[in-house]
Parts: structure tokens; sequence; C-alpha cells
């Protein structure tokens, strides 16, 4: 049954199920009784939802032994990180504070994928409100690399790429603030989408960084990635920045068009200081896209460097005001109210103290410090300065190219306690995903070497709304490779 | 620009984002705090520019159309709280 696991894709699943090689409910049994074995050693899971999930595989088959259509993402067993909202299940976000809460109601997201009869095989492991690159800031348990388990799967959406790369779930869902989608998905070997920002709702996820907030798919192929993000993507009355677009091919590239693009390579993503494997594995994808007659073109995107200052400063400022809500009170409660007299004031105090971890109050000060009075101009405005400066580097790129292939992360996944004491060092990992954040546009990381122990990424950035360009170069790469 | 951030500004800010703080933890977080700060000096280098964002070019204002509706979850928002009566969320008094 391991060997099915592992060959698993959307797109075999759903073949093998029309084709009644199995059934939904089997596949579904088959995956909580690997989870059971395997996930002890690797954390991915929060929590399985196994009575919901087995109904719902069930309700696949009944439809299938009726002969009714069924959609592709029907019965597909998918982990979802625990900062998406599923009615009547708790969602932690990895924090304590959150310990007790149970959802309300569903992301905007869960609900599109209820409807294509999909199965949510569980909640995933991440660091506490998405705030970190390595998934040991979640306050349960730390996650483990499929690959290596004494190195990070990457983070926060940790949970959800080493569920997929361990084949504890055909695919997932993450979130993606300043990489958390793409760095994981490197560090695991998998692909991670970080979509357009408006391109899909962001309702009912957990909110962390408003302006940079993304909810995207984790996958084993491009395909698959392209298949999932297309059932979720789209307007939504409950997201207001959410919009509408008609992208053209998304499933289906065209490939006489995908032959023609031009690819940018910037110069400010392989400098010095990116490990050497890095590097020459990128550089390998980008000489196996240019034996297709793919054109490349060597590009400059000059405020590179300063992105992560600018984003480490916006990110914070936005955190400190939507973790305000948090209060002790409204979202379940973690610590007992000792007697009647104790005052409203304590509860707030004492809940978030003891509810928030290290990193989450590290950011909640720095937020509140960058826009308190005195200092807001020299830090806030100027981060916001800096974050316009930033996307017209990229508006710039796009006169001269349509795609740019970078390095998703400086390094290939560091060991588990290696940049927990300094959180600059932790921030770092990031620098190569937090671009596309700032600038509002979709990214992609794919598995640049699959045969290596230690996997590395490559991302492919496209211009807003460039999700047909980016997964069609995409899925053309997986052709080849 | 000396870095601001020292026990009693980390204290102040501390009260406005109302976290407490553990006593051990204050030096730690006021060294990182530091470091980080020292790290966004390099903006300081920047020329200055305007701060309105390049991405927003389709987001625009939208208005509900007018109309009597509740859209709040009550229910399932009510379960979620320690305390209630009537349906509703008890606190202890504000005031004292």
């Amino acid at each position: 049954m391991f060997h099915l696991l592992r060959n698993l894709t959307i797109k075999n699943f759903h073949d093998g199920l029309v084709k009644k090689e199995f059934t939904a409910l089997e596949m579904a049994r088959a995956f909580f009784a690997h989870i059971k074995e395997r996930d002890p050693h690797i954390g991915a899971y929060l929590r399985t939802l196994e009575e919901r999930a087995l109904k719902d595989a069930e309700a696949v088959d009944i439809k299938i032994a009726k002969g009714e259509e069924i959609h592709l993402l029907a019965g597909v067993p998918l982990a979802i990180k625990d900062n998406i909202l599923i009615e009547g299940s708790p969602a932690t976000a990895g924090s304590k504070i959150l310990e007790n809460y149970v959802s309300a109601y569903d992301a905007t997201v869960i609900s599109k994928l209820k409807e294509t009869g999909a199965v949510f095989l569980g909640k995933t492991n991440l660091d506490e409100f998405a705030m970190g690159s390595s998934t040991e800031n979640s306050a349960f348990h730390v996650t483990k690399n499929p690959h290596d388990p004494k190195r990070v799967p990457g983070g926060s959406s940790g949970g959800s790429a080493s569920a997929v790369a361990a084949h504890l779930a055909v695919a997932g869902l993450g979130s993606d603030t300043g990489g958390s989608i793409r760095q994981p998905a490197a560090f695991c070997g998998v692909v991670g989408l970080k979509p357009t920002y408006g391109a899909v709702s962001r309702s009912g996820l957990i909110a962390m960084a408003s302006s940079l907030d993304q909810i995207g798919p984790i996958t084993k192929t491009v395909e698959d990635a392209a298949i999932l993000f297309n059932a979720i993507k789209g307007k939504d009355p409950l997201d207001a920045t959410s919009v509408n677009y008609n992208w053209a091919d998304l499933t289906k590239p065209d490939y006489e068009k995908i032959k023609n693009l031009r690819v940018g390579v910037p110069e400010e993503y392989f400098i010095e200081g990116v490990e050497p494997e890095v590097i020459s594995a990128v550089n390998d994808a980008i000489e196996k896209i240019k034996s297709l007659g793919v054109k490349f073109k060597k590009i400059s995107l000059p405020h590179t460097k300063y992105a992560l200052s600018c984003y480490y400063i916006i990110m914070p400022a936005e955190v400190s005001s939507n973790l305000a809500r948090f209060d002790g009170i409204r979202y379940g409660r973690n610590t007992k109210r000792e007697t009647q007299s104790v005052k409203l004031s304590d509860i707030y105090f004492k809940t978030r103290g003891a509810g928030f971890g290290t990193e989450t109050k590290r950011r909640i000060i720095l937020g509140t410090f960058v826009l308190s009075s005195g200092y807001y101009d020299a830090y806030y405005k100027k981060a916001q300065e800096v974050r316009a400066k930033i996307s017209r580097d990229f508006d710039e790129a796009w006169k001269e190219v349509d795609v740019i292939i970078a390095p998703t992360t400086p390094t290939r996944p560091f060991l588990i306690g290696e940049k927990t004491a300094d959180p600059l060092s932790m921030y770092l990992s990031d620098v190569f995903t937090i671009p596309a954040n700032l600038a509002g546009l979709p990214a992609i990381s794919i598995p640049a070497a699959k045969d290596v122990r230690l996997p590395v990424g490559f991302q492919l950035i496209g211009p807003r709304f460039g999700e047909s360009e980016i997964l069609g170069l995409g899925q053309y790469y997986e052709r080849i490779a | 620009m000396a870095t601001p951030i020292n026990k009693k500004t980390l204290e102040h800010l501390a009260k406005l984002a109302r976290v407490l703080i553990p006593e051990g933890d204050e030096e730690k977080l006021v060294n990182d705090l530091e470091k980080i700060l020292a790290h966004f000096e390099e903006l300081k280098s920047l020329p200055a520019g305007e701060a309105t964002l390049a991405y927003g070019g389709e987001a625009k204002n939208e208005f509900r159309e007018d109309g009597k509706s509740i859209n709040t979850n009550h229910g399932r928002g009510v379960e979620a709280l320690p305390e209630t009566k009537d349906e509703y969320l008890k606190i202890p008094p504000v005031f004292e």
C-alpha cells in the first residue's frame, strides 16, 4: 500500500478512483494507517479529523457508484495548515492562546474544497501564528524534515510540506506571508505556490500580516498545484482584497506560448553567502529549461537586499494590531480566572503573557515599537517607501522579461536548534521569498534536483496574476526533469 | 541613531501591547530587538520616496448594498466565550 501512496498525485488519484482501482474510503483509511505509523517520527499533524474524513470519502464513493460525475479533487486526501478554519474543528494556529478555540465557520478555501468533495485528513503544525521559518516555534511540537529528521522542514507551513513529502497526504494547503509556503516546500522537496495577493480569499485564515498573507497549495507536482489553485482562487465577498481574474490555461498550459517566455535571472539572488549546492542546483534547472529554447536574460532588482528589513518592520506592525484580538476572552481561554474580582486588564496581560510564545511576543513588541509615536516615520513610513521601491524594481523587470527565476532559499534545510537562539539569523532564511510578498506577486517553488539527499528549490516569480505563466513554465520543466 | 530600546522602553511597549513579559526574558528580548533594529539601519541610506503601493491597481472600494441583515456568526461565536449570560459575554467589571 505504501508504494501506492508514494506515487499518488491529485491527477492519478482521480484516475485510479474513476477507473475503480480503489475507493476513496480505502485510500482515506490507508492514509490514516500510514499517518499512525509514520507521523510520530515526523510530527506533521497537530490532529487528524478521521471520523469526518471517512464520512466524506464514503460520500464520494456513493457518488461514483451512482454514476455521477466527480470533481478532480473529489476524495483527494488533503492536509490543512492549522491557521485555516474548518467549522467545528479546533484551529490553534500553533499557539497556546488558541488551544481551546473551535472554528465557528469554514474558511472560504475550505468551503470551496468541500464543494469539490476533497477530504481533509487533519490540521498540520506551524510556527505560532505562522511566524517562523522552521516550525520550531509551534507551541505544541517540533516538526522534522522527512528527508533528515535532524533537520527542520522549513516554515511556517512545515507541517503541510512535510505531510506531502512523507506521503501523509496527497496535497495540502499552507499560507505564505514572507515565504511560509515556498521555503518549506523547498526544504521538503515538494512544490509550493504563493498566489498573487488577491487571487485567493483570506477569509477564515487566522490573520498574521494582512497586506502580505495568501493561502496556497503545497503539492507533489506543479500540475497538482495548478489543480488546487484553480479550485480555491477567485473573488469572495468576504475578502474585499480578493479579485476575479480570468486566468488562461491554468491546468492545460499552452506549451507553444510557454516556449516563447523570456526568463529573467536577477543577479541579486546569486550572491556570496548562498550555498554553492543551491546555486548549482538552480543553474542546472536553468540549463534544462534553456534546452527547450526558452530565452534567459540577466536582470537586476537593485532593492532586493533591503527587502528583509522592510518586511521585518511592516509585518510585525501588522502582527501587533492583528493579534490584539486575542485577549483571553473572545477566542476561548487558556488560563483559569482565579476570582470574580480580578480586573479585566489583568486577564488581558496574563492571558497574552502566558498564551503567546517568545517569537510572537518579540514581534508584537517590535510592531508596537515601529508604530509608536516618535519612531513611526523612521521605521514604518520608511519601510512603506522601500516596499514601493521593491515593487517598482519588479515593474521595471517586467518590461524585459515575463518570468523571474531564482533560488527559493539561500541554504538547504538547516539543523533543528541551529537558529533558534538568534532570531535575525532565522529571519535571513526568508531573504529570497520576501520580495514577492512585498510586491504582491505570485511565486512557486519547485524542487531543483530530485535525487539529492537534501532538497533544493528554485522559484519562478511572475507579474501580478501571472499564475498561468509560472505554473505553465513549471509544468514544462516537470515534463523534462 | 542610537538604538532606542532599553529595559524601560520595553516595559512601556509591553504595557501598550498588553503583554506580560516574564522578568527573566527581558534582557534577551532587549538584546534581540537591539540587533534587529541595528539591521534596519541600512534603510536609512535610501532616499525618501513615495509610499504608494504599486500593486493596488485592481483594488477598488466596494460598498455593500443597503439592507437589513444579521451576518455575525452569533451562535458559534458565543460558544467560544469563556463565560456567558443570556448569550452575552460576561466579563469582570471594567470600572471599579
